[in-house]
């Protein structure tokens, strides 16, 4: 599962109606790392998972290493709750790179589906509705489909934002274990504390990258306080 | 010196008689050295006018050729035709319920003659009645009130096509005559005697139609069509005319009005089928596959054909519809 | 006497059983497009279409009469135009599918009223172009049959990549970059259709036919193959139901069917086993473990 070469990013500019989100960033993400992105609100931490998972135009630069199987996951699902799809099957789609849309899924798939279902805690779920889940639970659910996704770049923005502790703990432990596996895992977080805790390595970037390597170095008082006054900056600008 | 004043003052007088005699003469030549300005309602009325007038009117038609009087919508053109007209000639019955407002809203001052006065009307059937309605469900109603062409108000108890029985025709002939005469009185002997030929070709057309129809059993006289304009014929020829109308004319017909028609149909052995050129041919095409009858052609009713068509004028129309009808009916 | 009031007129008359086979025909093809336009929320989208595919078919009764074929693919290529420029604004411009549809439909509808009014004829060409269930013609049968196969052929084929785009178009992008190709296709099967439907049945049958049973459905049925057969079924059955009030009772035919499809609908929202006013009011006893 450990990508071979490095994600790295050199230069990178996106701008949203001309206002730069991501501000000629550069540095890189090393094989099998797990990271995460903090920084100050409107910092461009989404704009930039967006770019790697390739779903918004580079303004400028360019991003090397991020081909393969990428698993996203997005802050705010655009799922449509009320569509009348099973929690089996909404997770399944998960295997679409081995299925793809056309070939018929397999007694082996849906073992599969059932096994990743039951990592995230959610045996039993299989037939429930997905509008009938909670948010906590539809999260899970979005793991188990990224499980199955069984990618080798794993994006997730925010993924603890709108669940409860119990669901944070448990949700954390696999994204470790996926660390464990030697996939690259990126994370835009806010809870420092958890970041603290479970991310070896950090960016700390408002628009601009602010610091970017380990965990504590990074998240030193005074880095905090220069991204602080970088964004307010900007806020002027902006 | 006397002889001299004379002869000015002659020479004065005869200068004024000749100026009185040359104005008198310009004021006594007949104001119609200009023709007379005649609108027919629609193009049957429009070629029985221009038989009887010949050159002496000028014929605007409003409803030409394969239109329909009964949806016509009357536009800016053919209000400014009426404004100047000297006679309007229309059918009445209620076969133009846009004229009231048309006249109105041109100010015309023309005279006017209702061509059916006189005939003895058809009233119409439940049945056509609720037809019509359907028709004309867009057009204004507003023909109330008047009624000197001496009939009841409610124009829509009658079936309008009074022409299709040549006696009635006639009458409308002669009523047109009577009309142009009066408006036209200087060449009013003319409008006679154009008339009198005109009735006399009717007379002998009449006279073939009765003699042509004789040649169908009269078991056999039935025929199928889409439209309620054959009443008249159908009473005077004694032909049963039966009306595909809640059928064929409506949008939205009920499966059980076909279904009727089509037992019916069957139960007469009836294969005379006439499209008419304004409704649906599908339907028409459903009927006949149901029944085996056969579409007959094309009748022509209340519109002439254009003028290299089948039937460019009123006396054309016969000669037409009745051997197609006698084809047809021959088949049931 | 029911042999006499349902099955008789079938075995009796020939327009009864083409109309049934259309009707069934039509169920078959709108019956999986018409949960779709539900689920898509692009219900009042079909109606949209209706008008915008009219200057098609008045050009194409113009150039060659009364001719099924012309004036179908008239109809579509117009309807395609409206749908694809809707969509085409809605991706380039800030402006919202919704808001470039009404616009484009309504240009389009004018554009045809204009077309037919040029044309000076006095039929009422609406009721013309668009025809009656009575009075289907073989070829119209036939092009709804073939619509109808083609329809379920292609809906079988892209069916995961749309229940994908409904449910989370996110998703489908991120892992395969696409997702607009899909509402294309499914759009082109909507129009397909419905122009389909127009041409033998009239307007207000072959839309009302396509989005009636799939509202309907929605009241019974919780996954999306169960809510598409639903659909179909419901709208055979009002097909069914409502020939046979126009044959018993000398009703209109059209209207009589997309009553009993409304009627069905209304009996759903009220007694239906999902969401409906019974399961608020009466809620069945929950499970317990």
């Amino acid at each position: 599962m450990k990508s071979a070469a490095p994600l790295s990013v050199r230069d990178l500019t996106v701008a949203y109606d001309r206002v730069p989100a991501v501000h000629h960033l550069t540095g890189s993400f090393a094989p099998g790392s797990l990271t995460a992105i903090v920084g100050p609100n409107g910092a461009g931490k989404s704009t930039l998972l967006k770019a790697i998972a390739g779903l918004v135009p580079l303004g400028e630069g360019r991003i090397e290493g991020a081909n393969g199987n990428i698993a996203y996951l997005p802050q705010l699902a655009e799922i449509d709750r009320s569509f009348p799809i099973t929690v089996i099957d909404a997770v399944s789609l998960g295997l679409w790179r081995e299925v793809g849309l056309f070939r018929a899924i397999t007694g082996a798939h849906v073992r599969r589906a059932r096994a990743a279902l039951a990592a995230v805690g959610l045996e039993g779920f299989e037939n429930r509705q997905v509008g009938a889940l909670s948010a906590g639970q539809l999260q899970r659910a979005l793991f188990a489909r990224l499980m199955l996704q069984d990618a080798g770049l794993i994006l997730l923005d925010e993924p603890f934002a709108a669940v409860d502790e119990r669901t944070s703990a448990d949700l954390m432990q696999l994204v470790e274990g996926w660390h464990g596996e030697g996939r690259t895992v990126i994370a835009v977080l806010h809870d420092l504390e958890r970041v603290r805790e479970s991310f070896p390595d950090t960016l700390l970037m408002a628009r601009e990258p602010v610091a970017w390597g380990a965990t504590p170095d990074v998240l030193a008082p005074e880095n905090l306080r220069r991204a602080r006054y970088v964004s307010d900056a900007w806020g002027d600008a902006a | 010196m006397k002889k001299l004043a004379l002869s000015r003052l002659t020479l004065s007088r005869l200068a004024l008689a000749c100026l009185a005699l040359a104005l008198s003469f310009a004021l006594a030549l007949p104001a119609s050295a200009e023709p007379l300005k005649v609108v027919a309602s629609f193009s049957i009325l429009g070629d029985m006018v221009r038989n009887v007038a010949g050159s002496n009117a000028d014929v605007t038609v409003l409803v030409g050729p394969d239109g329909d009087a009964h949806s016509f919508e009357p536009g800016p053109a053919d209000a400014s035709a009426l404004a100047d007209a000297d006679l309007l000639v229309m059918n009445g019955l209620g076969f133009e319920p846009w004229m009231v407002r048309l006249a109105a809203a041109s100010g015309t001052k023309a005279k006017y003659v209702t061509a059916s006065f006189g005939i003895n009307p058809r009233r119409l059937s439940e049945e056509e009645k609720h037809a019509h309605d359907h028709d004309d469900e867009d057009h204004d109603h507003d023909h109330k009130g008047h009624d000197e062409d001496g009939y009841p108000e409610a124009a829509h108890d009658f079936d309008p096509h009074a022409w299709q029985n040549l006696r009635n025709g006639i009458v409308y002939v002669q009523n047109i005559a009577g009309a142009l005469a009066e408006k036209d009185p200087d060449n009013a002997l003319v409008y006679q005697a154009n008339a009198e030929s005109y009735i006399t070709e009717l007379k002998k057309l009449d006279g073939w139609v009765r003699g042509e129809l004789a040649k169908v059993p009269q078991e056999k006289r039935k025929v199928i069509t889409t439209h309620d304009a054959f009443g008249y014929f159908g009473d005077a020829y004694r032909i049963e005319f039966i009306s595909a109308l809640g059928v064929a004319s409506m949008a939205e017909p009920s499966a059980e009005a076909l279904a009727r028609l089509v037992d019916r149909i069957r139960q007469e052995k009836i294969r005379a089928l006439f499209l008419e050129n304004m409704s649906d041919p599908r339907m028409m095409e459903t009927i006949a596959r149901e029944t085996g009858a056969e579409d007959g052609g094309t009748l022509y009713s209340d519109a002439l054909s254009k003028p290299d068509g089948a039937a460019p004028t009123y006396v054309a129309i016969f000669r037409h519809n009745v051997p197609v009808l006698i084809a047809a009916m021959q088949k049931n | 006497m029911i042999y006499d009031m349902a099955i008789a007129p079938f075995v009796d008359y020939g327009f009864m059983r083409r109309a049934l086979v259309a009707c069934f025909a039509l169920a078959l093809g709108g019956g999986p497009i018409g949960t779709f336009l539900v689920l898509r929320r692009m219900s009042l989208m079909g109606d949209a279409m209706s008008h915008a595919i009219l200057p098609g078919a008045a050009i194409g009764f113009l150039i060659a009469g009364l001719s099924l074929w012309t004036m179908s693919i008239g109809g579509l290529v117009a309807g395609l135009a409206v749908a694809f420029l809707a969509g085409l604004i809605s991706r380039v411009t800030a402006l919202r599918e919704d808001a470039s549809l009404a616009g484009f439909y309504l240009i389009s509808l004018a554009l045809g009223v204009l077309i037919v009014s040029t044309q000076g004829s006095n039929i009422d060409l609406l009721h013309v172009l668009f025809g009656t269930i009575l009075s289907v013609t073989d070829d119209a049968l036939i092009l709804v049959a073939s619509i109808a196969t083609l329809s379920i052929v292609t809906l079988a084929l892209i069916y995961r990549p749309l229940v994908i785009e409904c449910f989370d178009p996110a998703f489908l992008r991120a892992t395969t970059g696409g997702g607009t190709v899909w509402h294309f296709i499914f759009l082109v099967l909507v129009v397909v259709n419905l122009v389909a439907g127009f041409q033998a049945l009239g307007t207000l049958m072959a839309l009302g036919l396509m989005m009636l049973p799939a509202a309907a459905a929605r009241f019974w049925a919780g996954a999306v193959w169960s809510l598409a057969a639903l659909s179909t079924v419901l709208a055979f059955l009002s097909g069914f139901a409502g020939l046979l009030l126009s044959y018993n009772f000398n009703l209109p035919s059209g209207p009589s069917i997309i009553l009993t499809a409304g009627l069905v609908y209304v009996a759903s929202i009220l007694l239906g086993t999902r969401d409906s006013v019974r399961t608020r009011y009466f809620p069945r006893a929950h499970f317990h473990d």
